[in-house]
């Protein structure tokens, strides 16, 4: 039912885009992004959201793979020429540069960490996404015992996490699919079970009771953190570090692509390095397939994540991102420029 | 060893005894000084420490209770979310100079942590445990840290804001920053043993990881026992460190750290081997002069001594005339002095000896003479005034008077020449002709010849030969008439019989003859005047017969001695040069 809804709104918005298309001058301006992602590619993204949304209502001017995509507004878009003149995005920018850049007005679109998020005052304009980031920890192939990985995953104080690090945004799971996509999500358990989690561990033998966490992602490097001191107190003795390729465990973030259930679980499989699921149609079906994939712990989901955007004042005609993320700026238009 | 070398050796002795003697003296001197001056600089860098602890400590204090009133603490215990409040430890911590820094809810959970930032949410539960933090000033404590646990030295401030309690905690850390930020003299060092028990013990100086903790588990061993100040010294040689252990105790007395003051006593090791070199060489070279000193000036004092040696060797060798050379009036010149007294006086006295045995022994050939010649004249007197009696009154007996009185007269002087003889042979005697002789084989002829007379005498002979005895040098002939004396000697002094025993030794150097008897046996003095010649015990005999043995054993270089005791006996030695 939830699904079904979506789907219209997201008809509903494109007709509306497309009729407002039809009628929409030329504003002129540049609009200024920046992205913590670094995309080093030769080539500009095709496939995925973000950049390669661009690519229906601009064209493509400059490449530069990890910093830099520029494009300019194509006279011939479906829905017609964007108000804009070009978008310039600028990638893998921290955090904090980005704020300073918003503040300074050198950027019109910035990314924001969740836990920046409560920060921001009221008056700021704020565009967030559906949660549709999952962060898990994946165990690589070299960890085979189940204990292990199970003490692990009992003893993560998710709540204390979402609380403080991620100050609320987002949601609590253990599961891969959102709750908004799957609506069974709340079936996993992500309780913490410090009892079980440190039986499990007094199980193992002492040199099995290490473990290396690498954090992919350096904003996500207090989470590692945390983790690794409730595993401490389970008896783990967890080592973060940041993007090794030899760890035990990665902590990783990854999107879902699709509002649909089994497509989401799907895409999501094939991030994480898990099996494909069986197809199904029904949630039933899918709940059996997620079920399948997070037997044996190998995959330990944490939270679903939305993304979150501080939007400069003078940027109009939003938003300009959509809830599962996807990119629409050929409606946005620029204070100062729009005559 | 000559009286030169000994009083060279004396003088060396006593230079060498010296220069150890100072040597010693300033090695002791030395240490003391350098032990007073160690202990100075040890007290020294304790009290810079204690200093640097308490003005760290008032530092801590001062930041803590300044971030306690800030308005953002203030915020921070007002508000009723603590979560957007989990990164602010870091940012207060950084601003204030502090290492450390926690803010922790009244019910003792940590609201942010600058040291550790992910353990949000855990319970301090020490903190809430007890009250008055703000009176207590700065503390060490044994902080949990995400590399580990770590000594530090913290203070608490409460911050109450209605009916809601906060507190902060700040601090440092005390590690290798904090020990290099002491000034270190030159050969000292500080070190910090953490007591850190669930981590284990950690040992640091202010460059990193002690390279030798070994050493130095002796003195925390003591500490840990004794919970007080302690000062050993650890290691051996140029390596030795002496060290001052302070015992770094926590909040509730228990013992969280040791600092190690250490002072090496590689520069007093260094410094007494360089006392000791300069020692050696100065007493070698002491030694050395000491020994040319003494050289000379034993020379010079032994110089007399050594003439007046000579002297008396010369002395001692017959030269009676011999004298020293008088060259000061010291008690040298008094020694020499005497010493030529002595000899002239010597000589005077050999001289009136001289002349006095020369008399006696013109008394005594006299008598002797009168007495051999007295004998044999009586009888020719008598016979000579018989025959003029028988002729003038008798004269036809005068034939047979004649005739026998000149038989009585022919043996009487045959008898006078006799003595006259033994007497021109006595003063004749010849120089030995030097032979190999076989001494056992004279014994051996003398006991076949002498063997019907002696057993005439009741005595009976006993020969020990050495069969080992080798051939001496001698005279047979003077040699077997020095046995045949001997022999005679025995049968007159044991008229009775008795034993006779001829015994013969061999030596290395000399060969040893021995003729014992069993008879009366002789007085000390009639021992003394033995082999005076015409001197007798006997009635009958000229005195010549142990003169002229002794003559026989003078003329081969040997030696004649006779032992005696009254009623038992006497034994005469003869000892030969070997061939």
């Amino acid at each position: 039912m939830r699904h079904t809804w979506l789907h219209w709104l997201a008809f509903l918005s494109l007709i509306a885009a497309c009729g407002s298309a039809a009628t929409r001058p030329r504003y002129g301006g540049t609009l200024r992004v920046e992205i913590r992602e670094s995309i080093e590619t030769a080539d500009p993204p095709q496939t995925g959201q973000g950049i390669a949304d661009l690519a229906s209502a601009f064209t493509i001017t400059r490449w530069e793979g990890g910093r830099l995509a520029a494009y300019s507004a194509n006279d011939d878009a479906p829905g017609g020429r964007p108000f804009l003149d070009s978008v310039e995005i600028q990638m893998a920018r921290p955090f904090r540069d980005q704020s300073i850049d918003l503040e300074v007005g050198k950027a019109d679109i910035i990314e924001i960490a969740p836990s920046e998020v409560r920060r921001i005052p009221a008056a700021r304009k704020v565009w967030s996404t559906a949660p549709v980031r999952l962060l898990a920890v994946v165990f690589g192939p070299q960890i085979t015992d189940n204990r292990l990985r199970e003490a692990l995953a009992l003893s993560i104080d998710r709540a204390a996490i979402h609380n403080v690090i991620l100050q609320r945004q987002g949601e609590i799971t253990a599961a891969l699919l959102p709750q908004w996509i799957s609506g069974y999500a709340f079936l996993f358990p992500s309780a913490t079970d410090l009892v079980r989690a440190r039986t499990l561990t007094a199980s193992l033998p002492v040199p099995l009771r290490t473990l290396s966490l690498s954090v992919e992602e350096i904003t996500w490097r207090p989470v590692g953190d945390r983790i690794a001191l409730n595993a401490r107190d389970a008896g783990l003795a967890v080592n973060v570090s940041v993007r090794n390729p030899s760890a035990d465990a990665r902590l990783v973030e990854v999107r879902a692509i699709s509002t649909e259930a089994w497509e989401a679980l799907s895409g999501l499989a094939s991030s994480l390095g898990l099996p494909q699921p069986p197809r199904a149609a029904s949630a039933e079906g899918v709940y059996s397939g997620e079920r399948m994939l997070l037997e044996g712990s190998r995959v330990i989901p944490l939270f679903h994540l939305p993304y979150v955007y501080e939007i400069s004042p003078r940027v109009h005609g939003g938003p300009g991102i959509t809830p599962l993320g996807a990119w629409r700026f050929e409606n946005l238009w620029l204070e100062g420029i729009r005559p | 060893m000559t009286f030169r070398t000994r009083l060279l050796m004396i003088f060396t002795v006593a230079v060498a005894a010296a220069v150890g003697l100072v040597e010693w003296i300033v090695s002791g001197t030395t240490r003391d000084a350098f032990e007073r001056v160690e202990t100075k600089r040890i007290n020294g860098l304790v009290a810079q420490f204690r200093r640097e602890f308490h003005r760290r400590g008032d530092e801590i204090v001062r930041a803590v209770n300044a971030v306690a009133e800030s308005d953002e603490v203030l915020s921070t215990a007002l508000a009723s979310d603590f979560a957007p409040y989990y990164g602010e430890a870091s940012s207060i911590a950084q601003s204030n100079g502090l290492e450390l820094m926690e803010l922790v809810a009244g019910d003792g959970a940590i609201i942010s942590s600058a040291e550790w930032p992910a353990r949000f949410g855990y319970k301090e539960d020490w903190l809430s445990g007890t009250s008055g933090w703000t009176s207590r000033g700065a503390f060490l404590r044994r902080e949990e840290l995400p590399d580990g646990a770590a000594l530090a030295l913290v203070a608490v401030a409460e911050v109450t804001a209605g009916d809601r309690k906060l507190y902060v905690t700040g601090g440092q850390r005390i590690g290798r920053e904090f020990l290099s930020s002491l000034v270190m003299p030159e050969g000292m060092r500080v070190l910090l043993y953490q007591d850190l028990s669930t981590t284990g013990a950690q040992f640091l100086d202010a460059s990193g990881a002690v390279l030798d903790p070994g050493m130095f588990f002796p003195v925390i061993h003591e500490v840990q026992q004794q919970r007080r100040e302690t000062t050993q010294t650890v290691g051996t040689g140029a390596a030795a460190e002496i060290v001052h252990a302070l015992p770094l105790a926590g909040l509730d007395n228990g013992l969280l750290g040791i600092l190690l003051v250490s002072s090496s006593r590689r520069e007093l090791v260094e410094m007494e081997a360089s006392l000791h070199s300069t020692g050696w060489m100065v007493a070698a070279g002491g030694i050395l002069v000491g020994m040319l000193l003494s050289w000379w000036a034993t020379a010079r004092v032994t110089k007399p001594v050594r003439a007046l040696a000579v002297s008396s060797e010369k002395v001692a060798a017959g030269n009676w005339a011999a004298s020293v050379p008088v060259t000061s009036n010291d008690e040298m010149g008094q020694l020499a002095r005497a010493f030529n007294r002595m000899t002239s006086e010597l000589v005077a006295q050999r001289e009136r000896l001289l002349q006095a045995e020369r008399v006696a022994a013109w008394k005594e050939l006299a008598r002797r003479l009168a007495h051999e010649l007295k004998n044999p004249l009586f009888p020719l007197q008598i016979t000579v005034e018989n025959m003029r009696r028988a002729h003038d009154s008798a004269p036809d007996q005068f034939e047979e008077v004649f005739r026998e009185g000149t038989g009585t007269l022919l043996a009487e002087l045959g008898s006078l020449k006799q003595i006259i003889s033994r007497f021109s042979d006595f003063a004749k005697m010849p120089a030995p002709d030097l032979r190999p002789v076989d001494l056992n084989q004279l014994v051996s002829q003398a006991a076949k010849l002498f063997e019907p007379q002696l057993a005439a005498a009741h005595i009976l002979l006993l020969t020990e030969s050495d069969p080992n005895l080798g051939p001496i040098a001698g005279d047979a002939d003077q040699l077997t008439r020095v046995l045949h004396n001997l022999i005679l000697n025995a049968i007159d002094a044991m008229p009775r019989g008795g034993e006779l025993t001829i015994r013969t030794i061999g030596q290395s150097e000399r060969t040893t003859l021995e003729v014992s008897d069993t008879g009366q046996g002789l007085t000390p003095e009639e021992c003394d005047r033995l082999f005076t010649p015409y001197y007798t015990t006997k009635t009958h005999g000229t005195g010549l017969g142990l003169a002229i043995v002794q003559s026989v054993v003078s003329d081969h270089k040997g030696r004649i001695s006779v032992s005696s005791q009254p009623g038992k006996g006497t034994t005469f030695r003869i000892d030969l040069v070997a061939a």
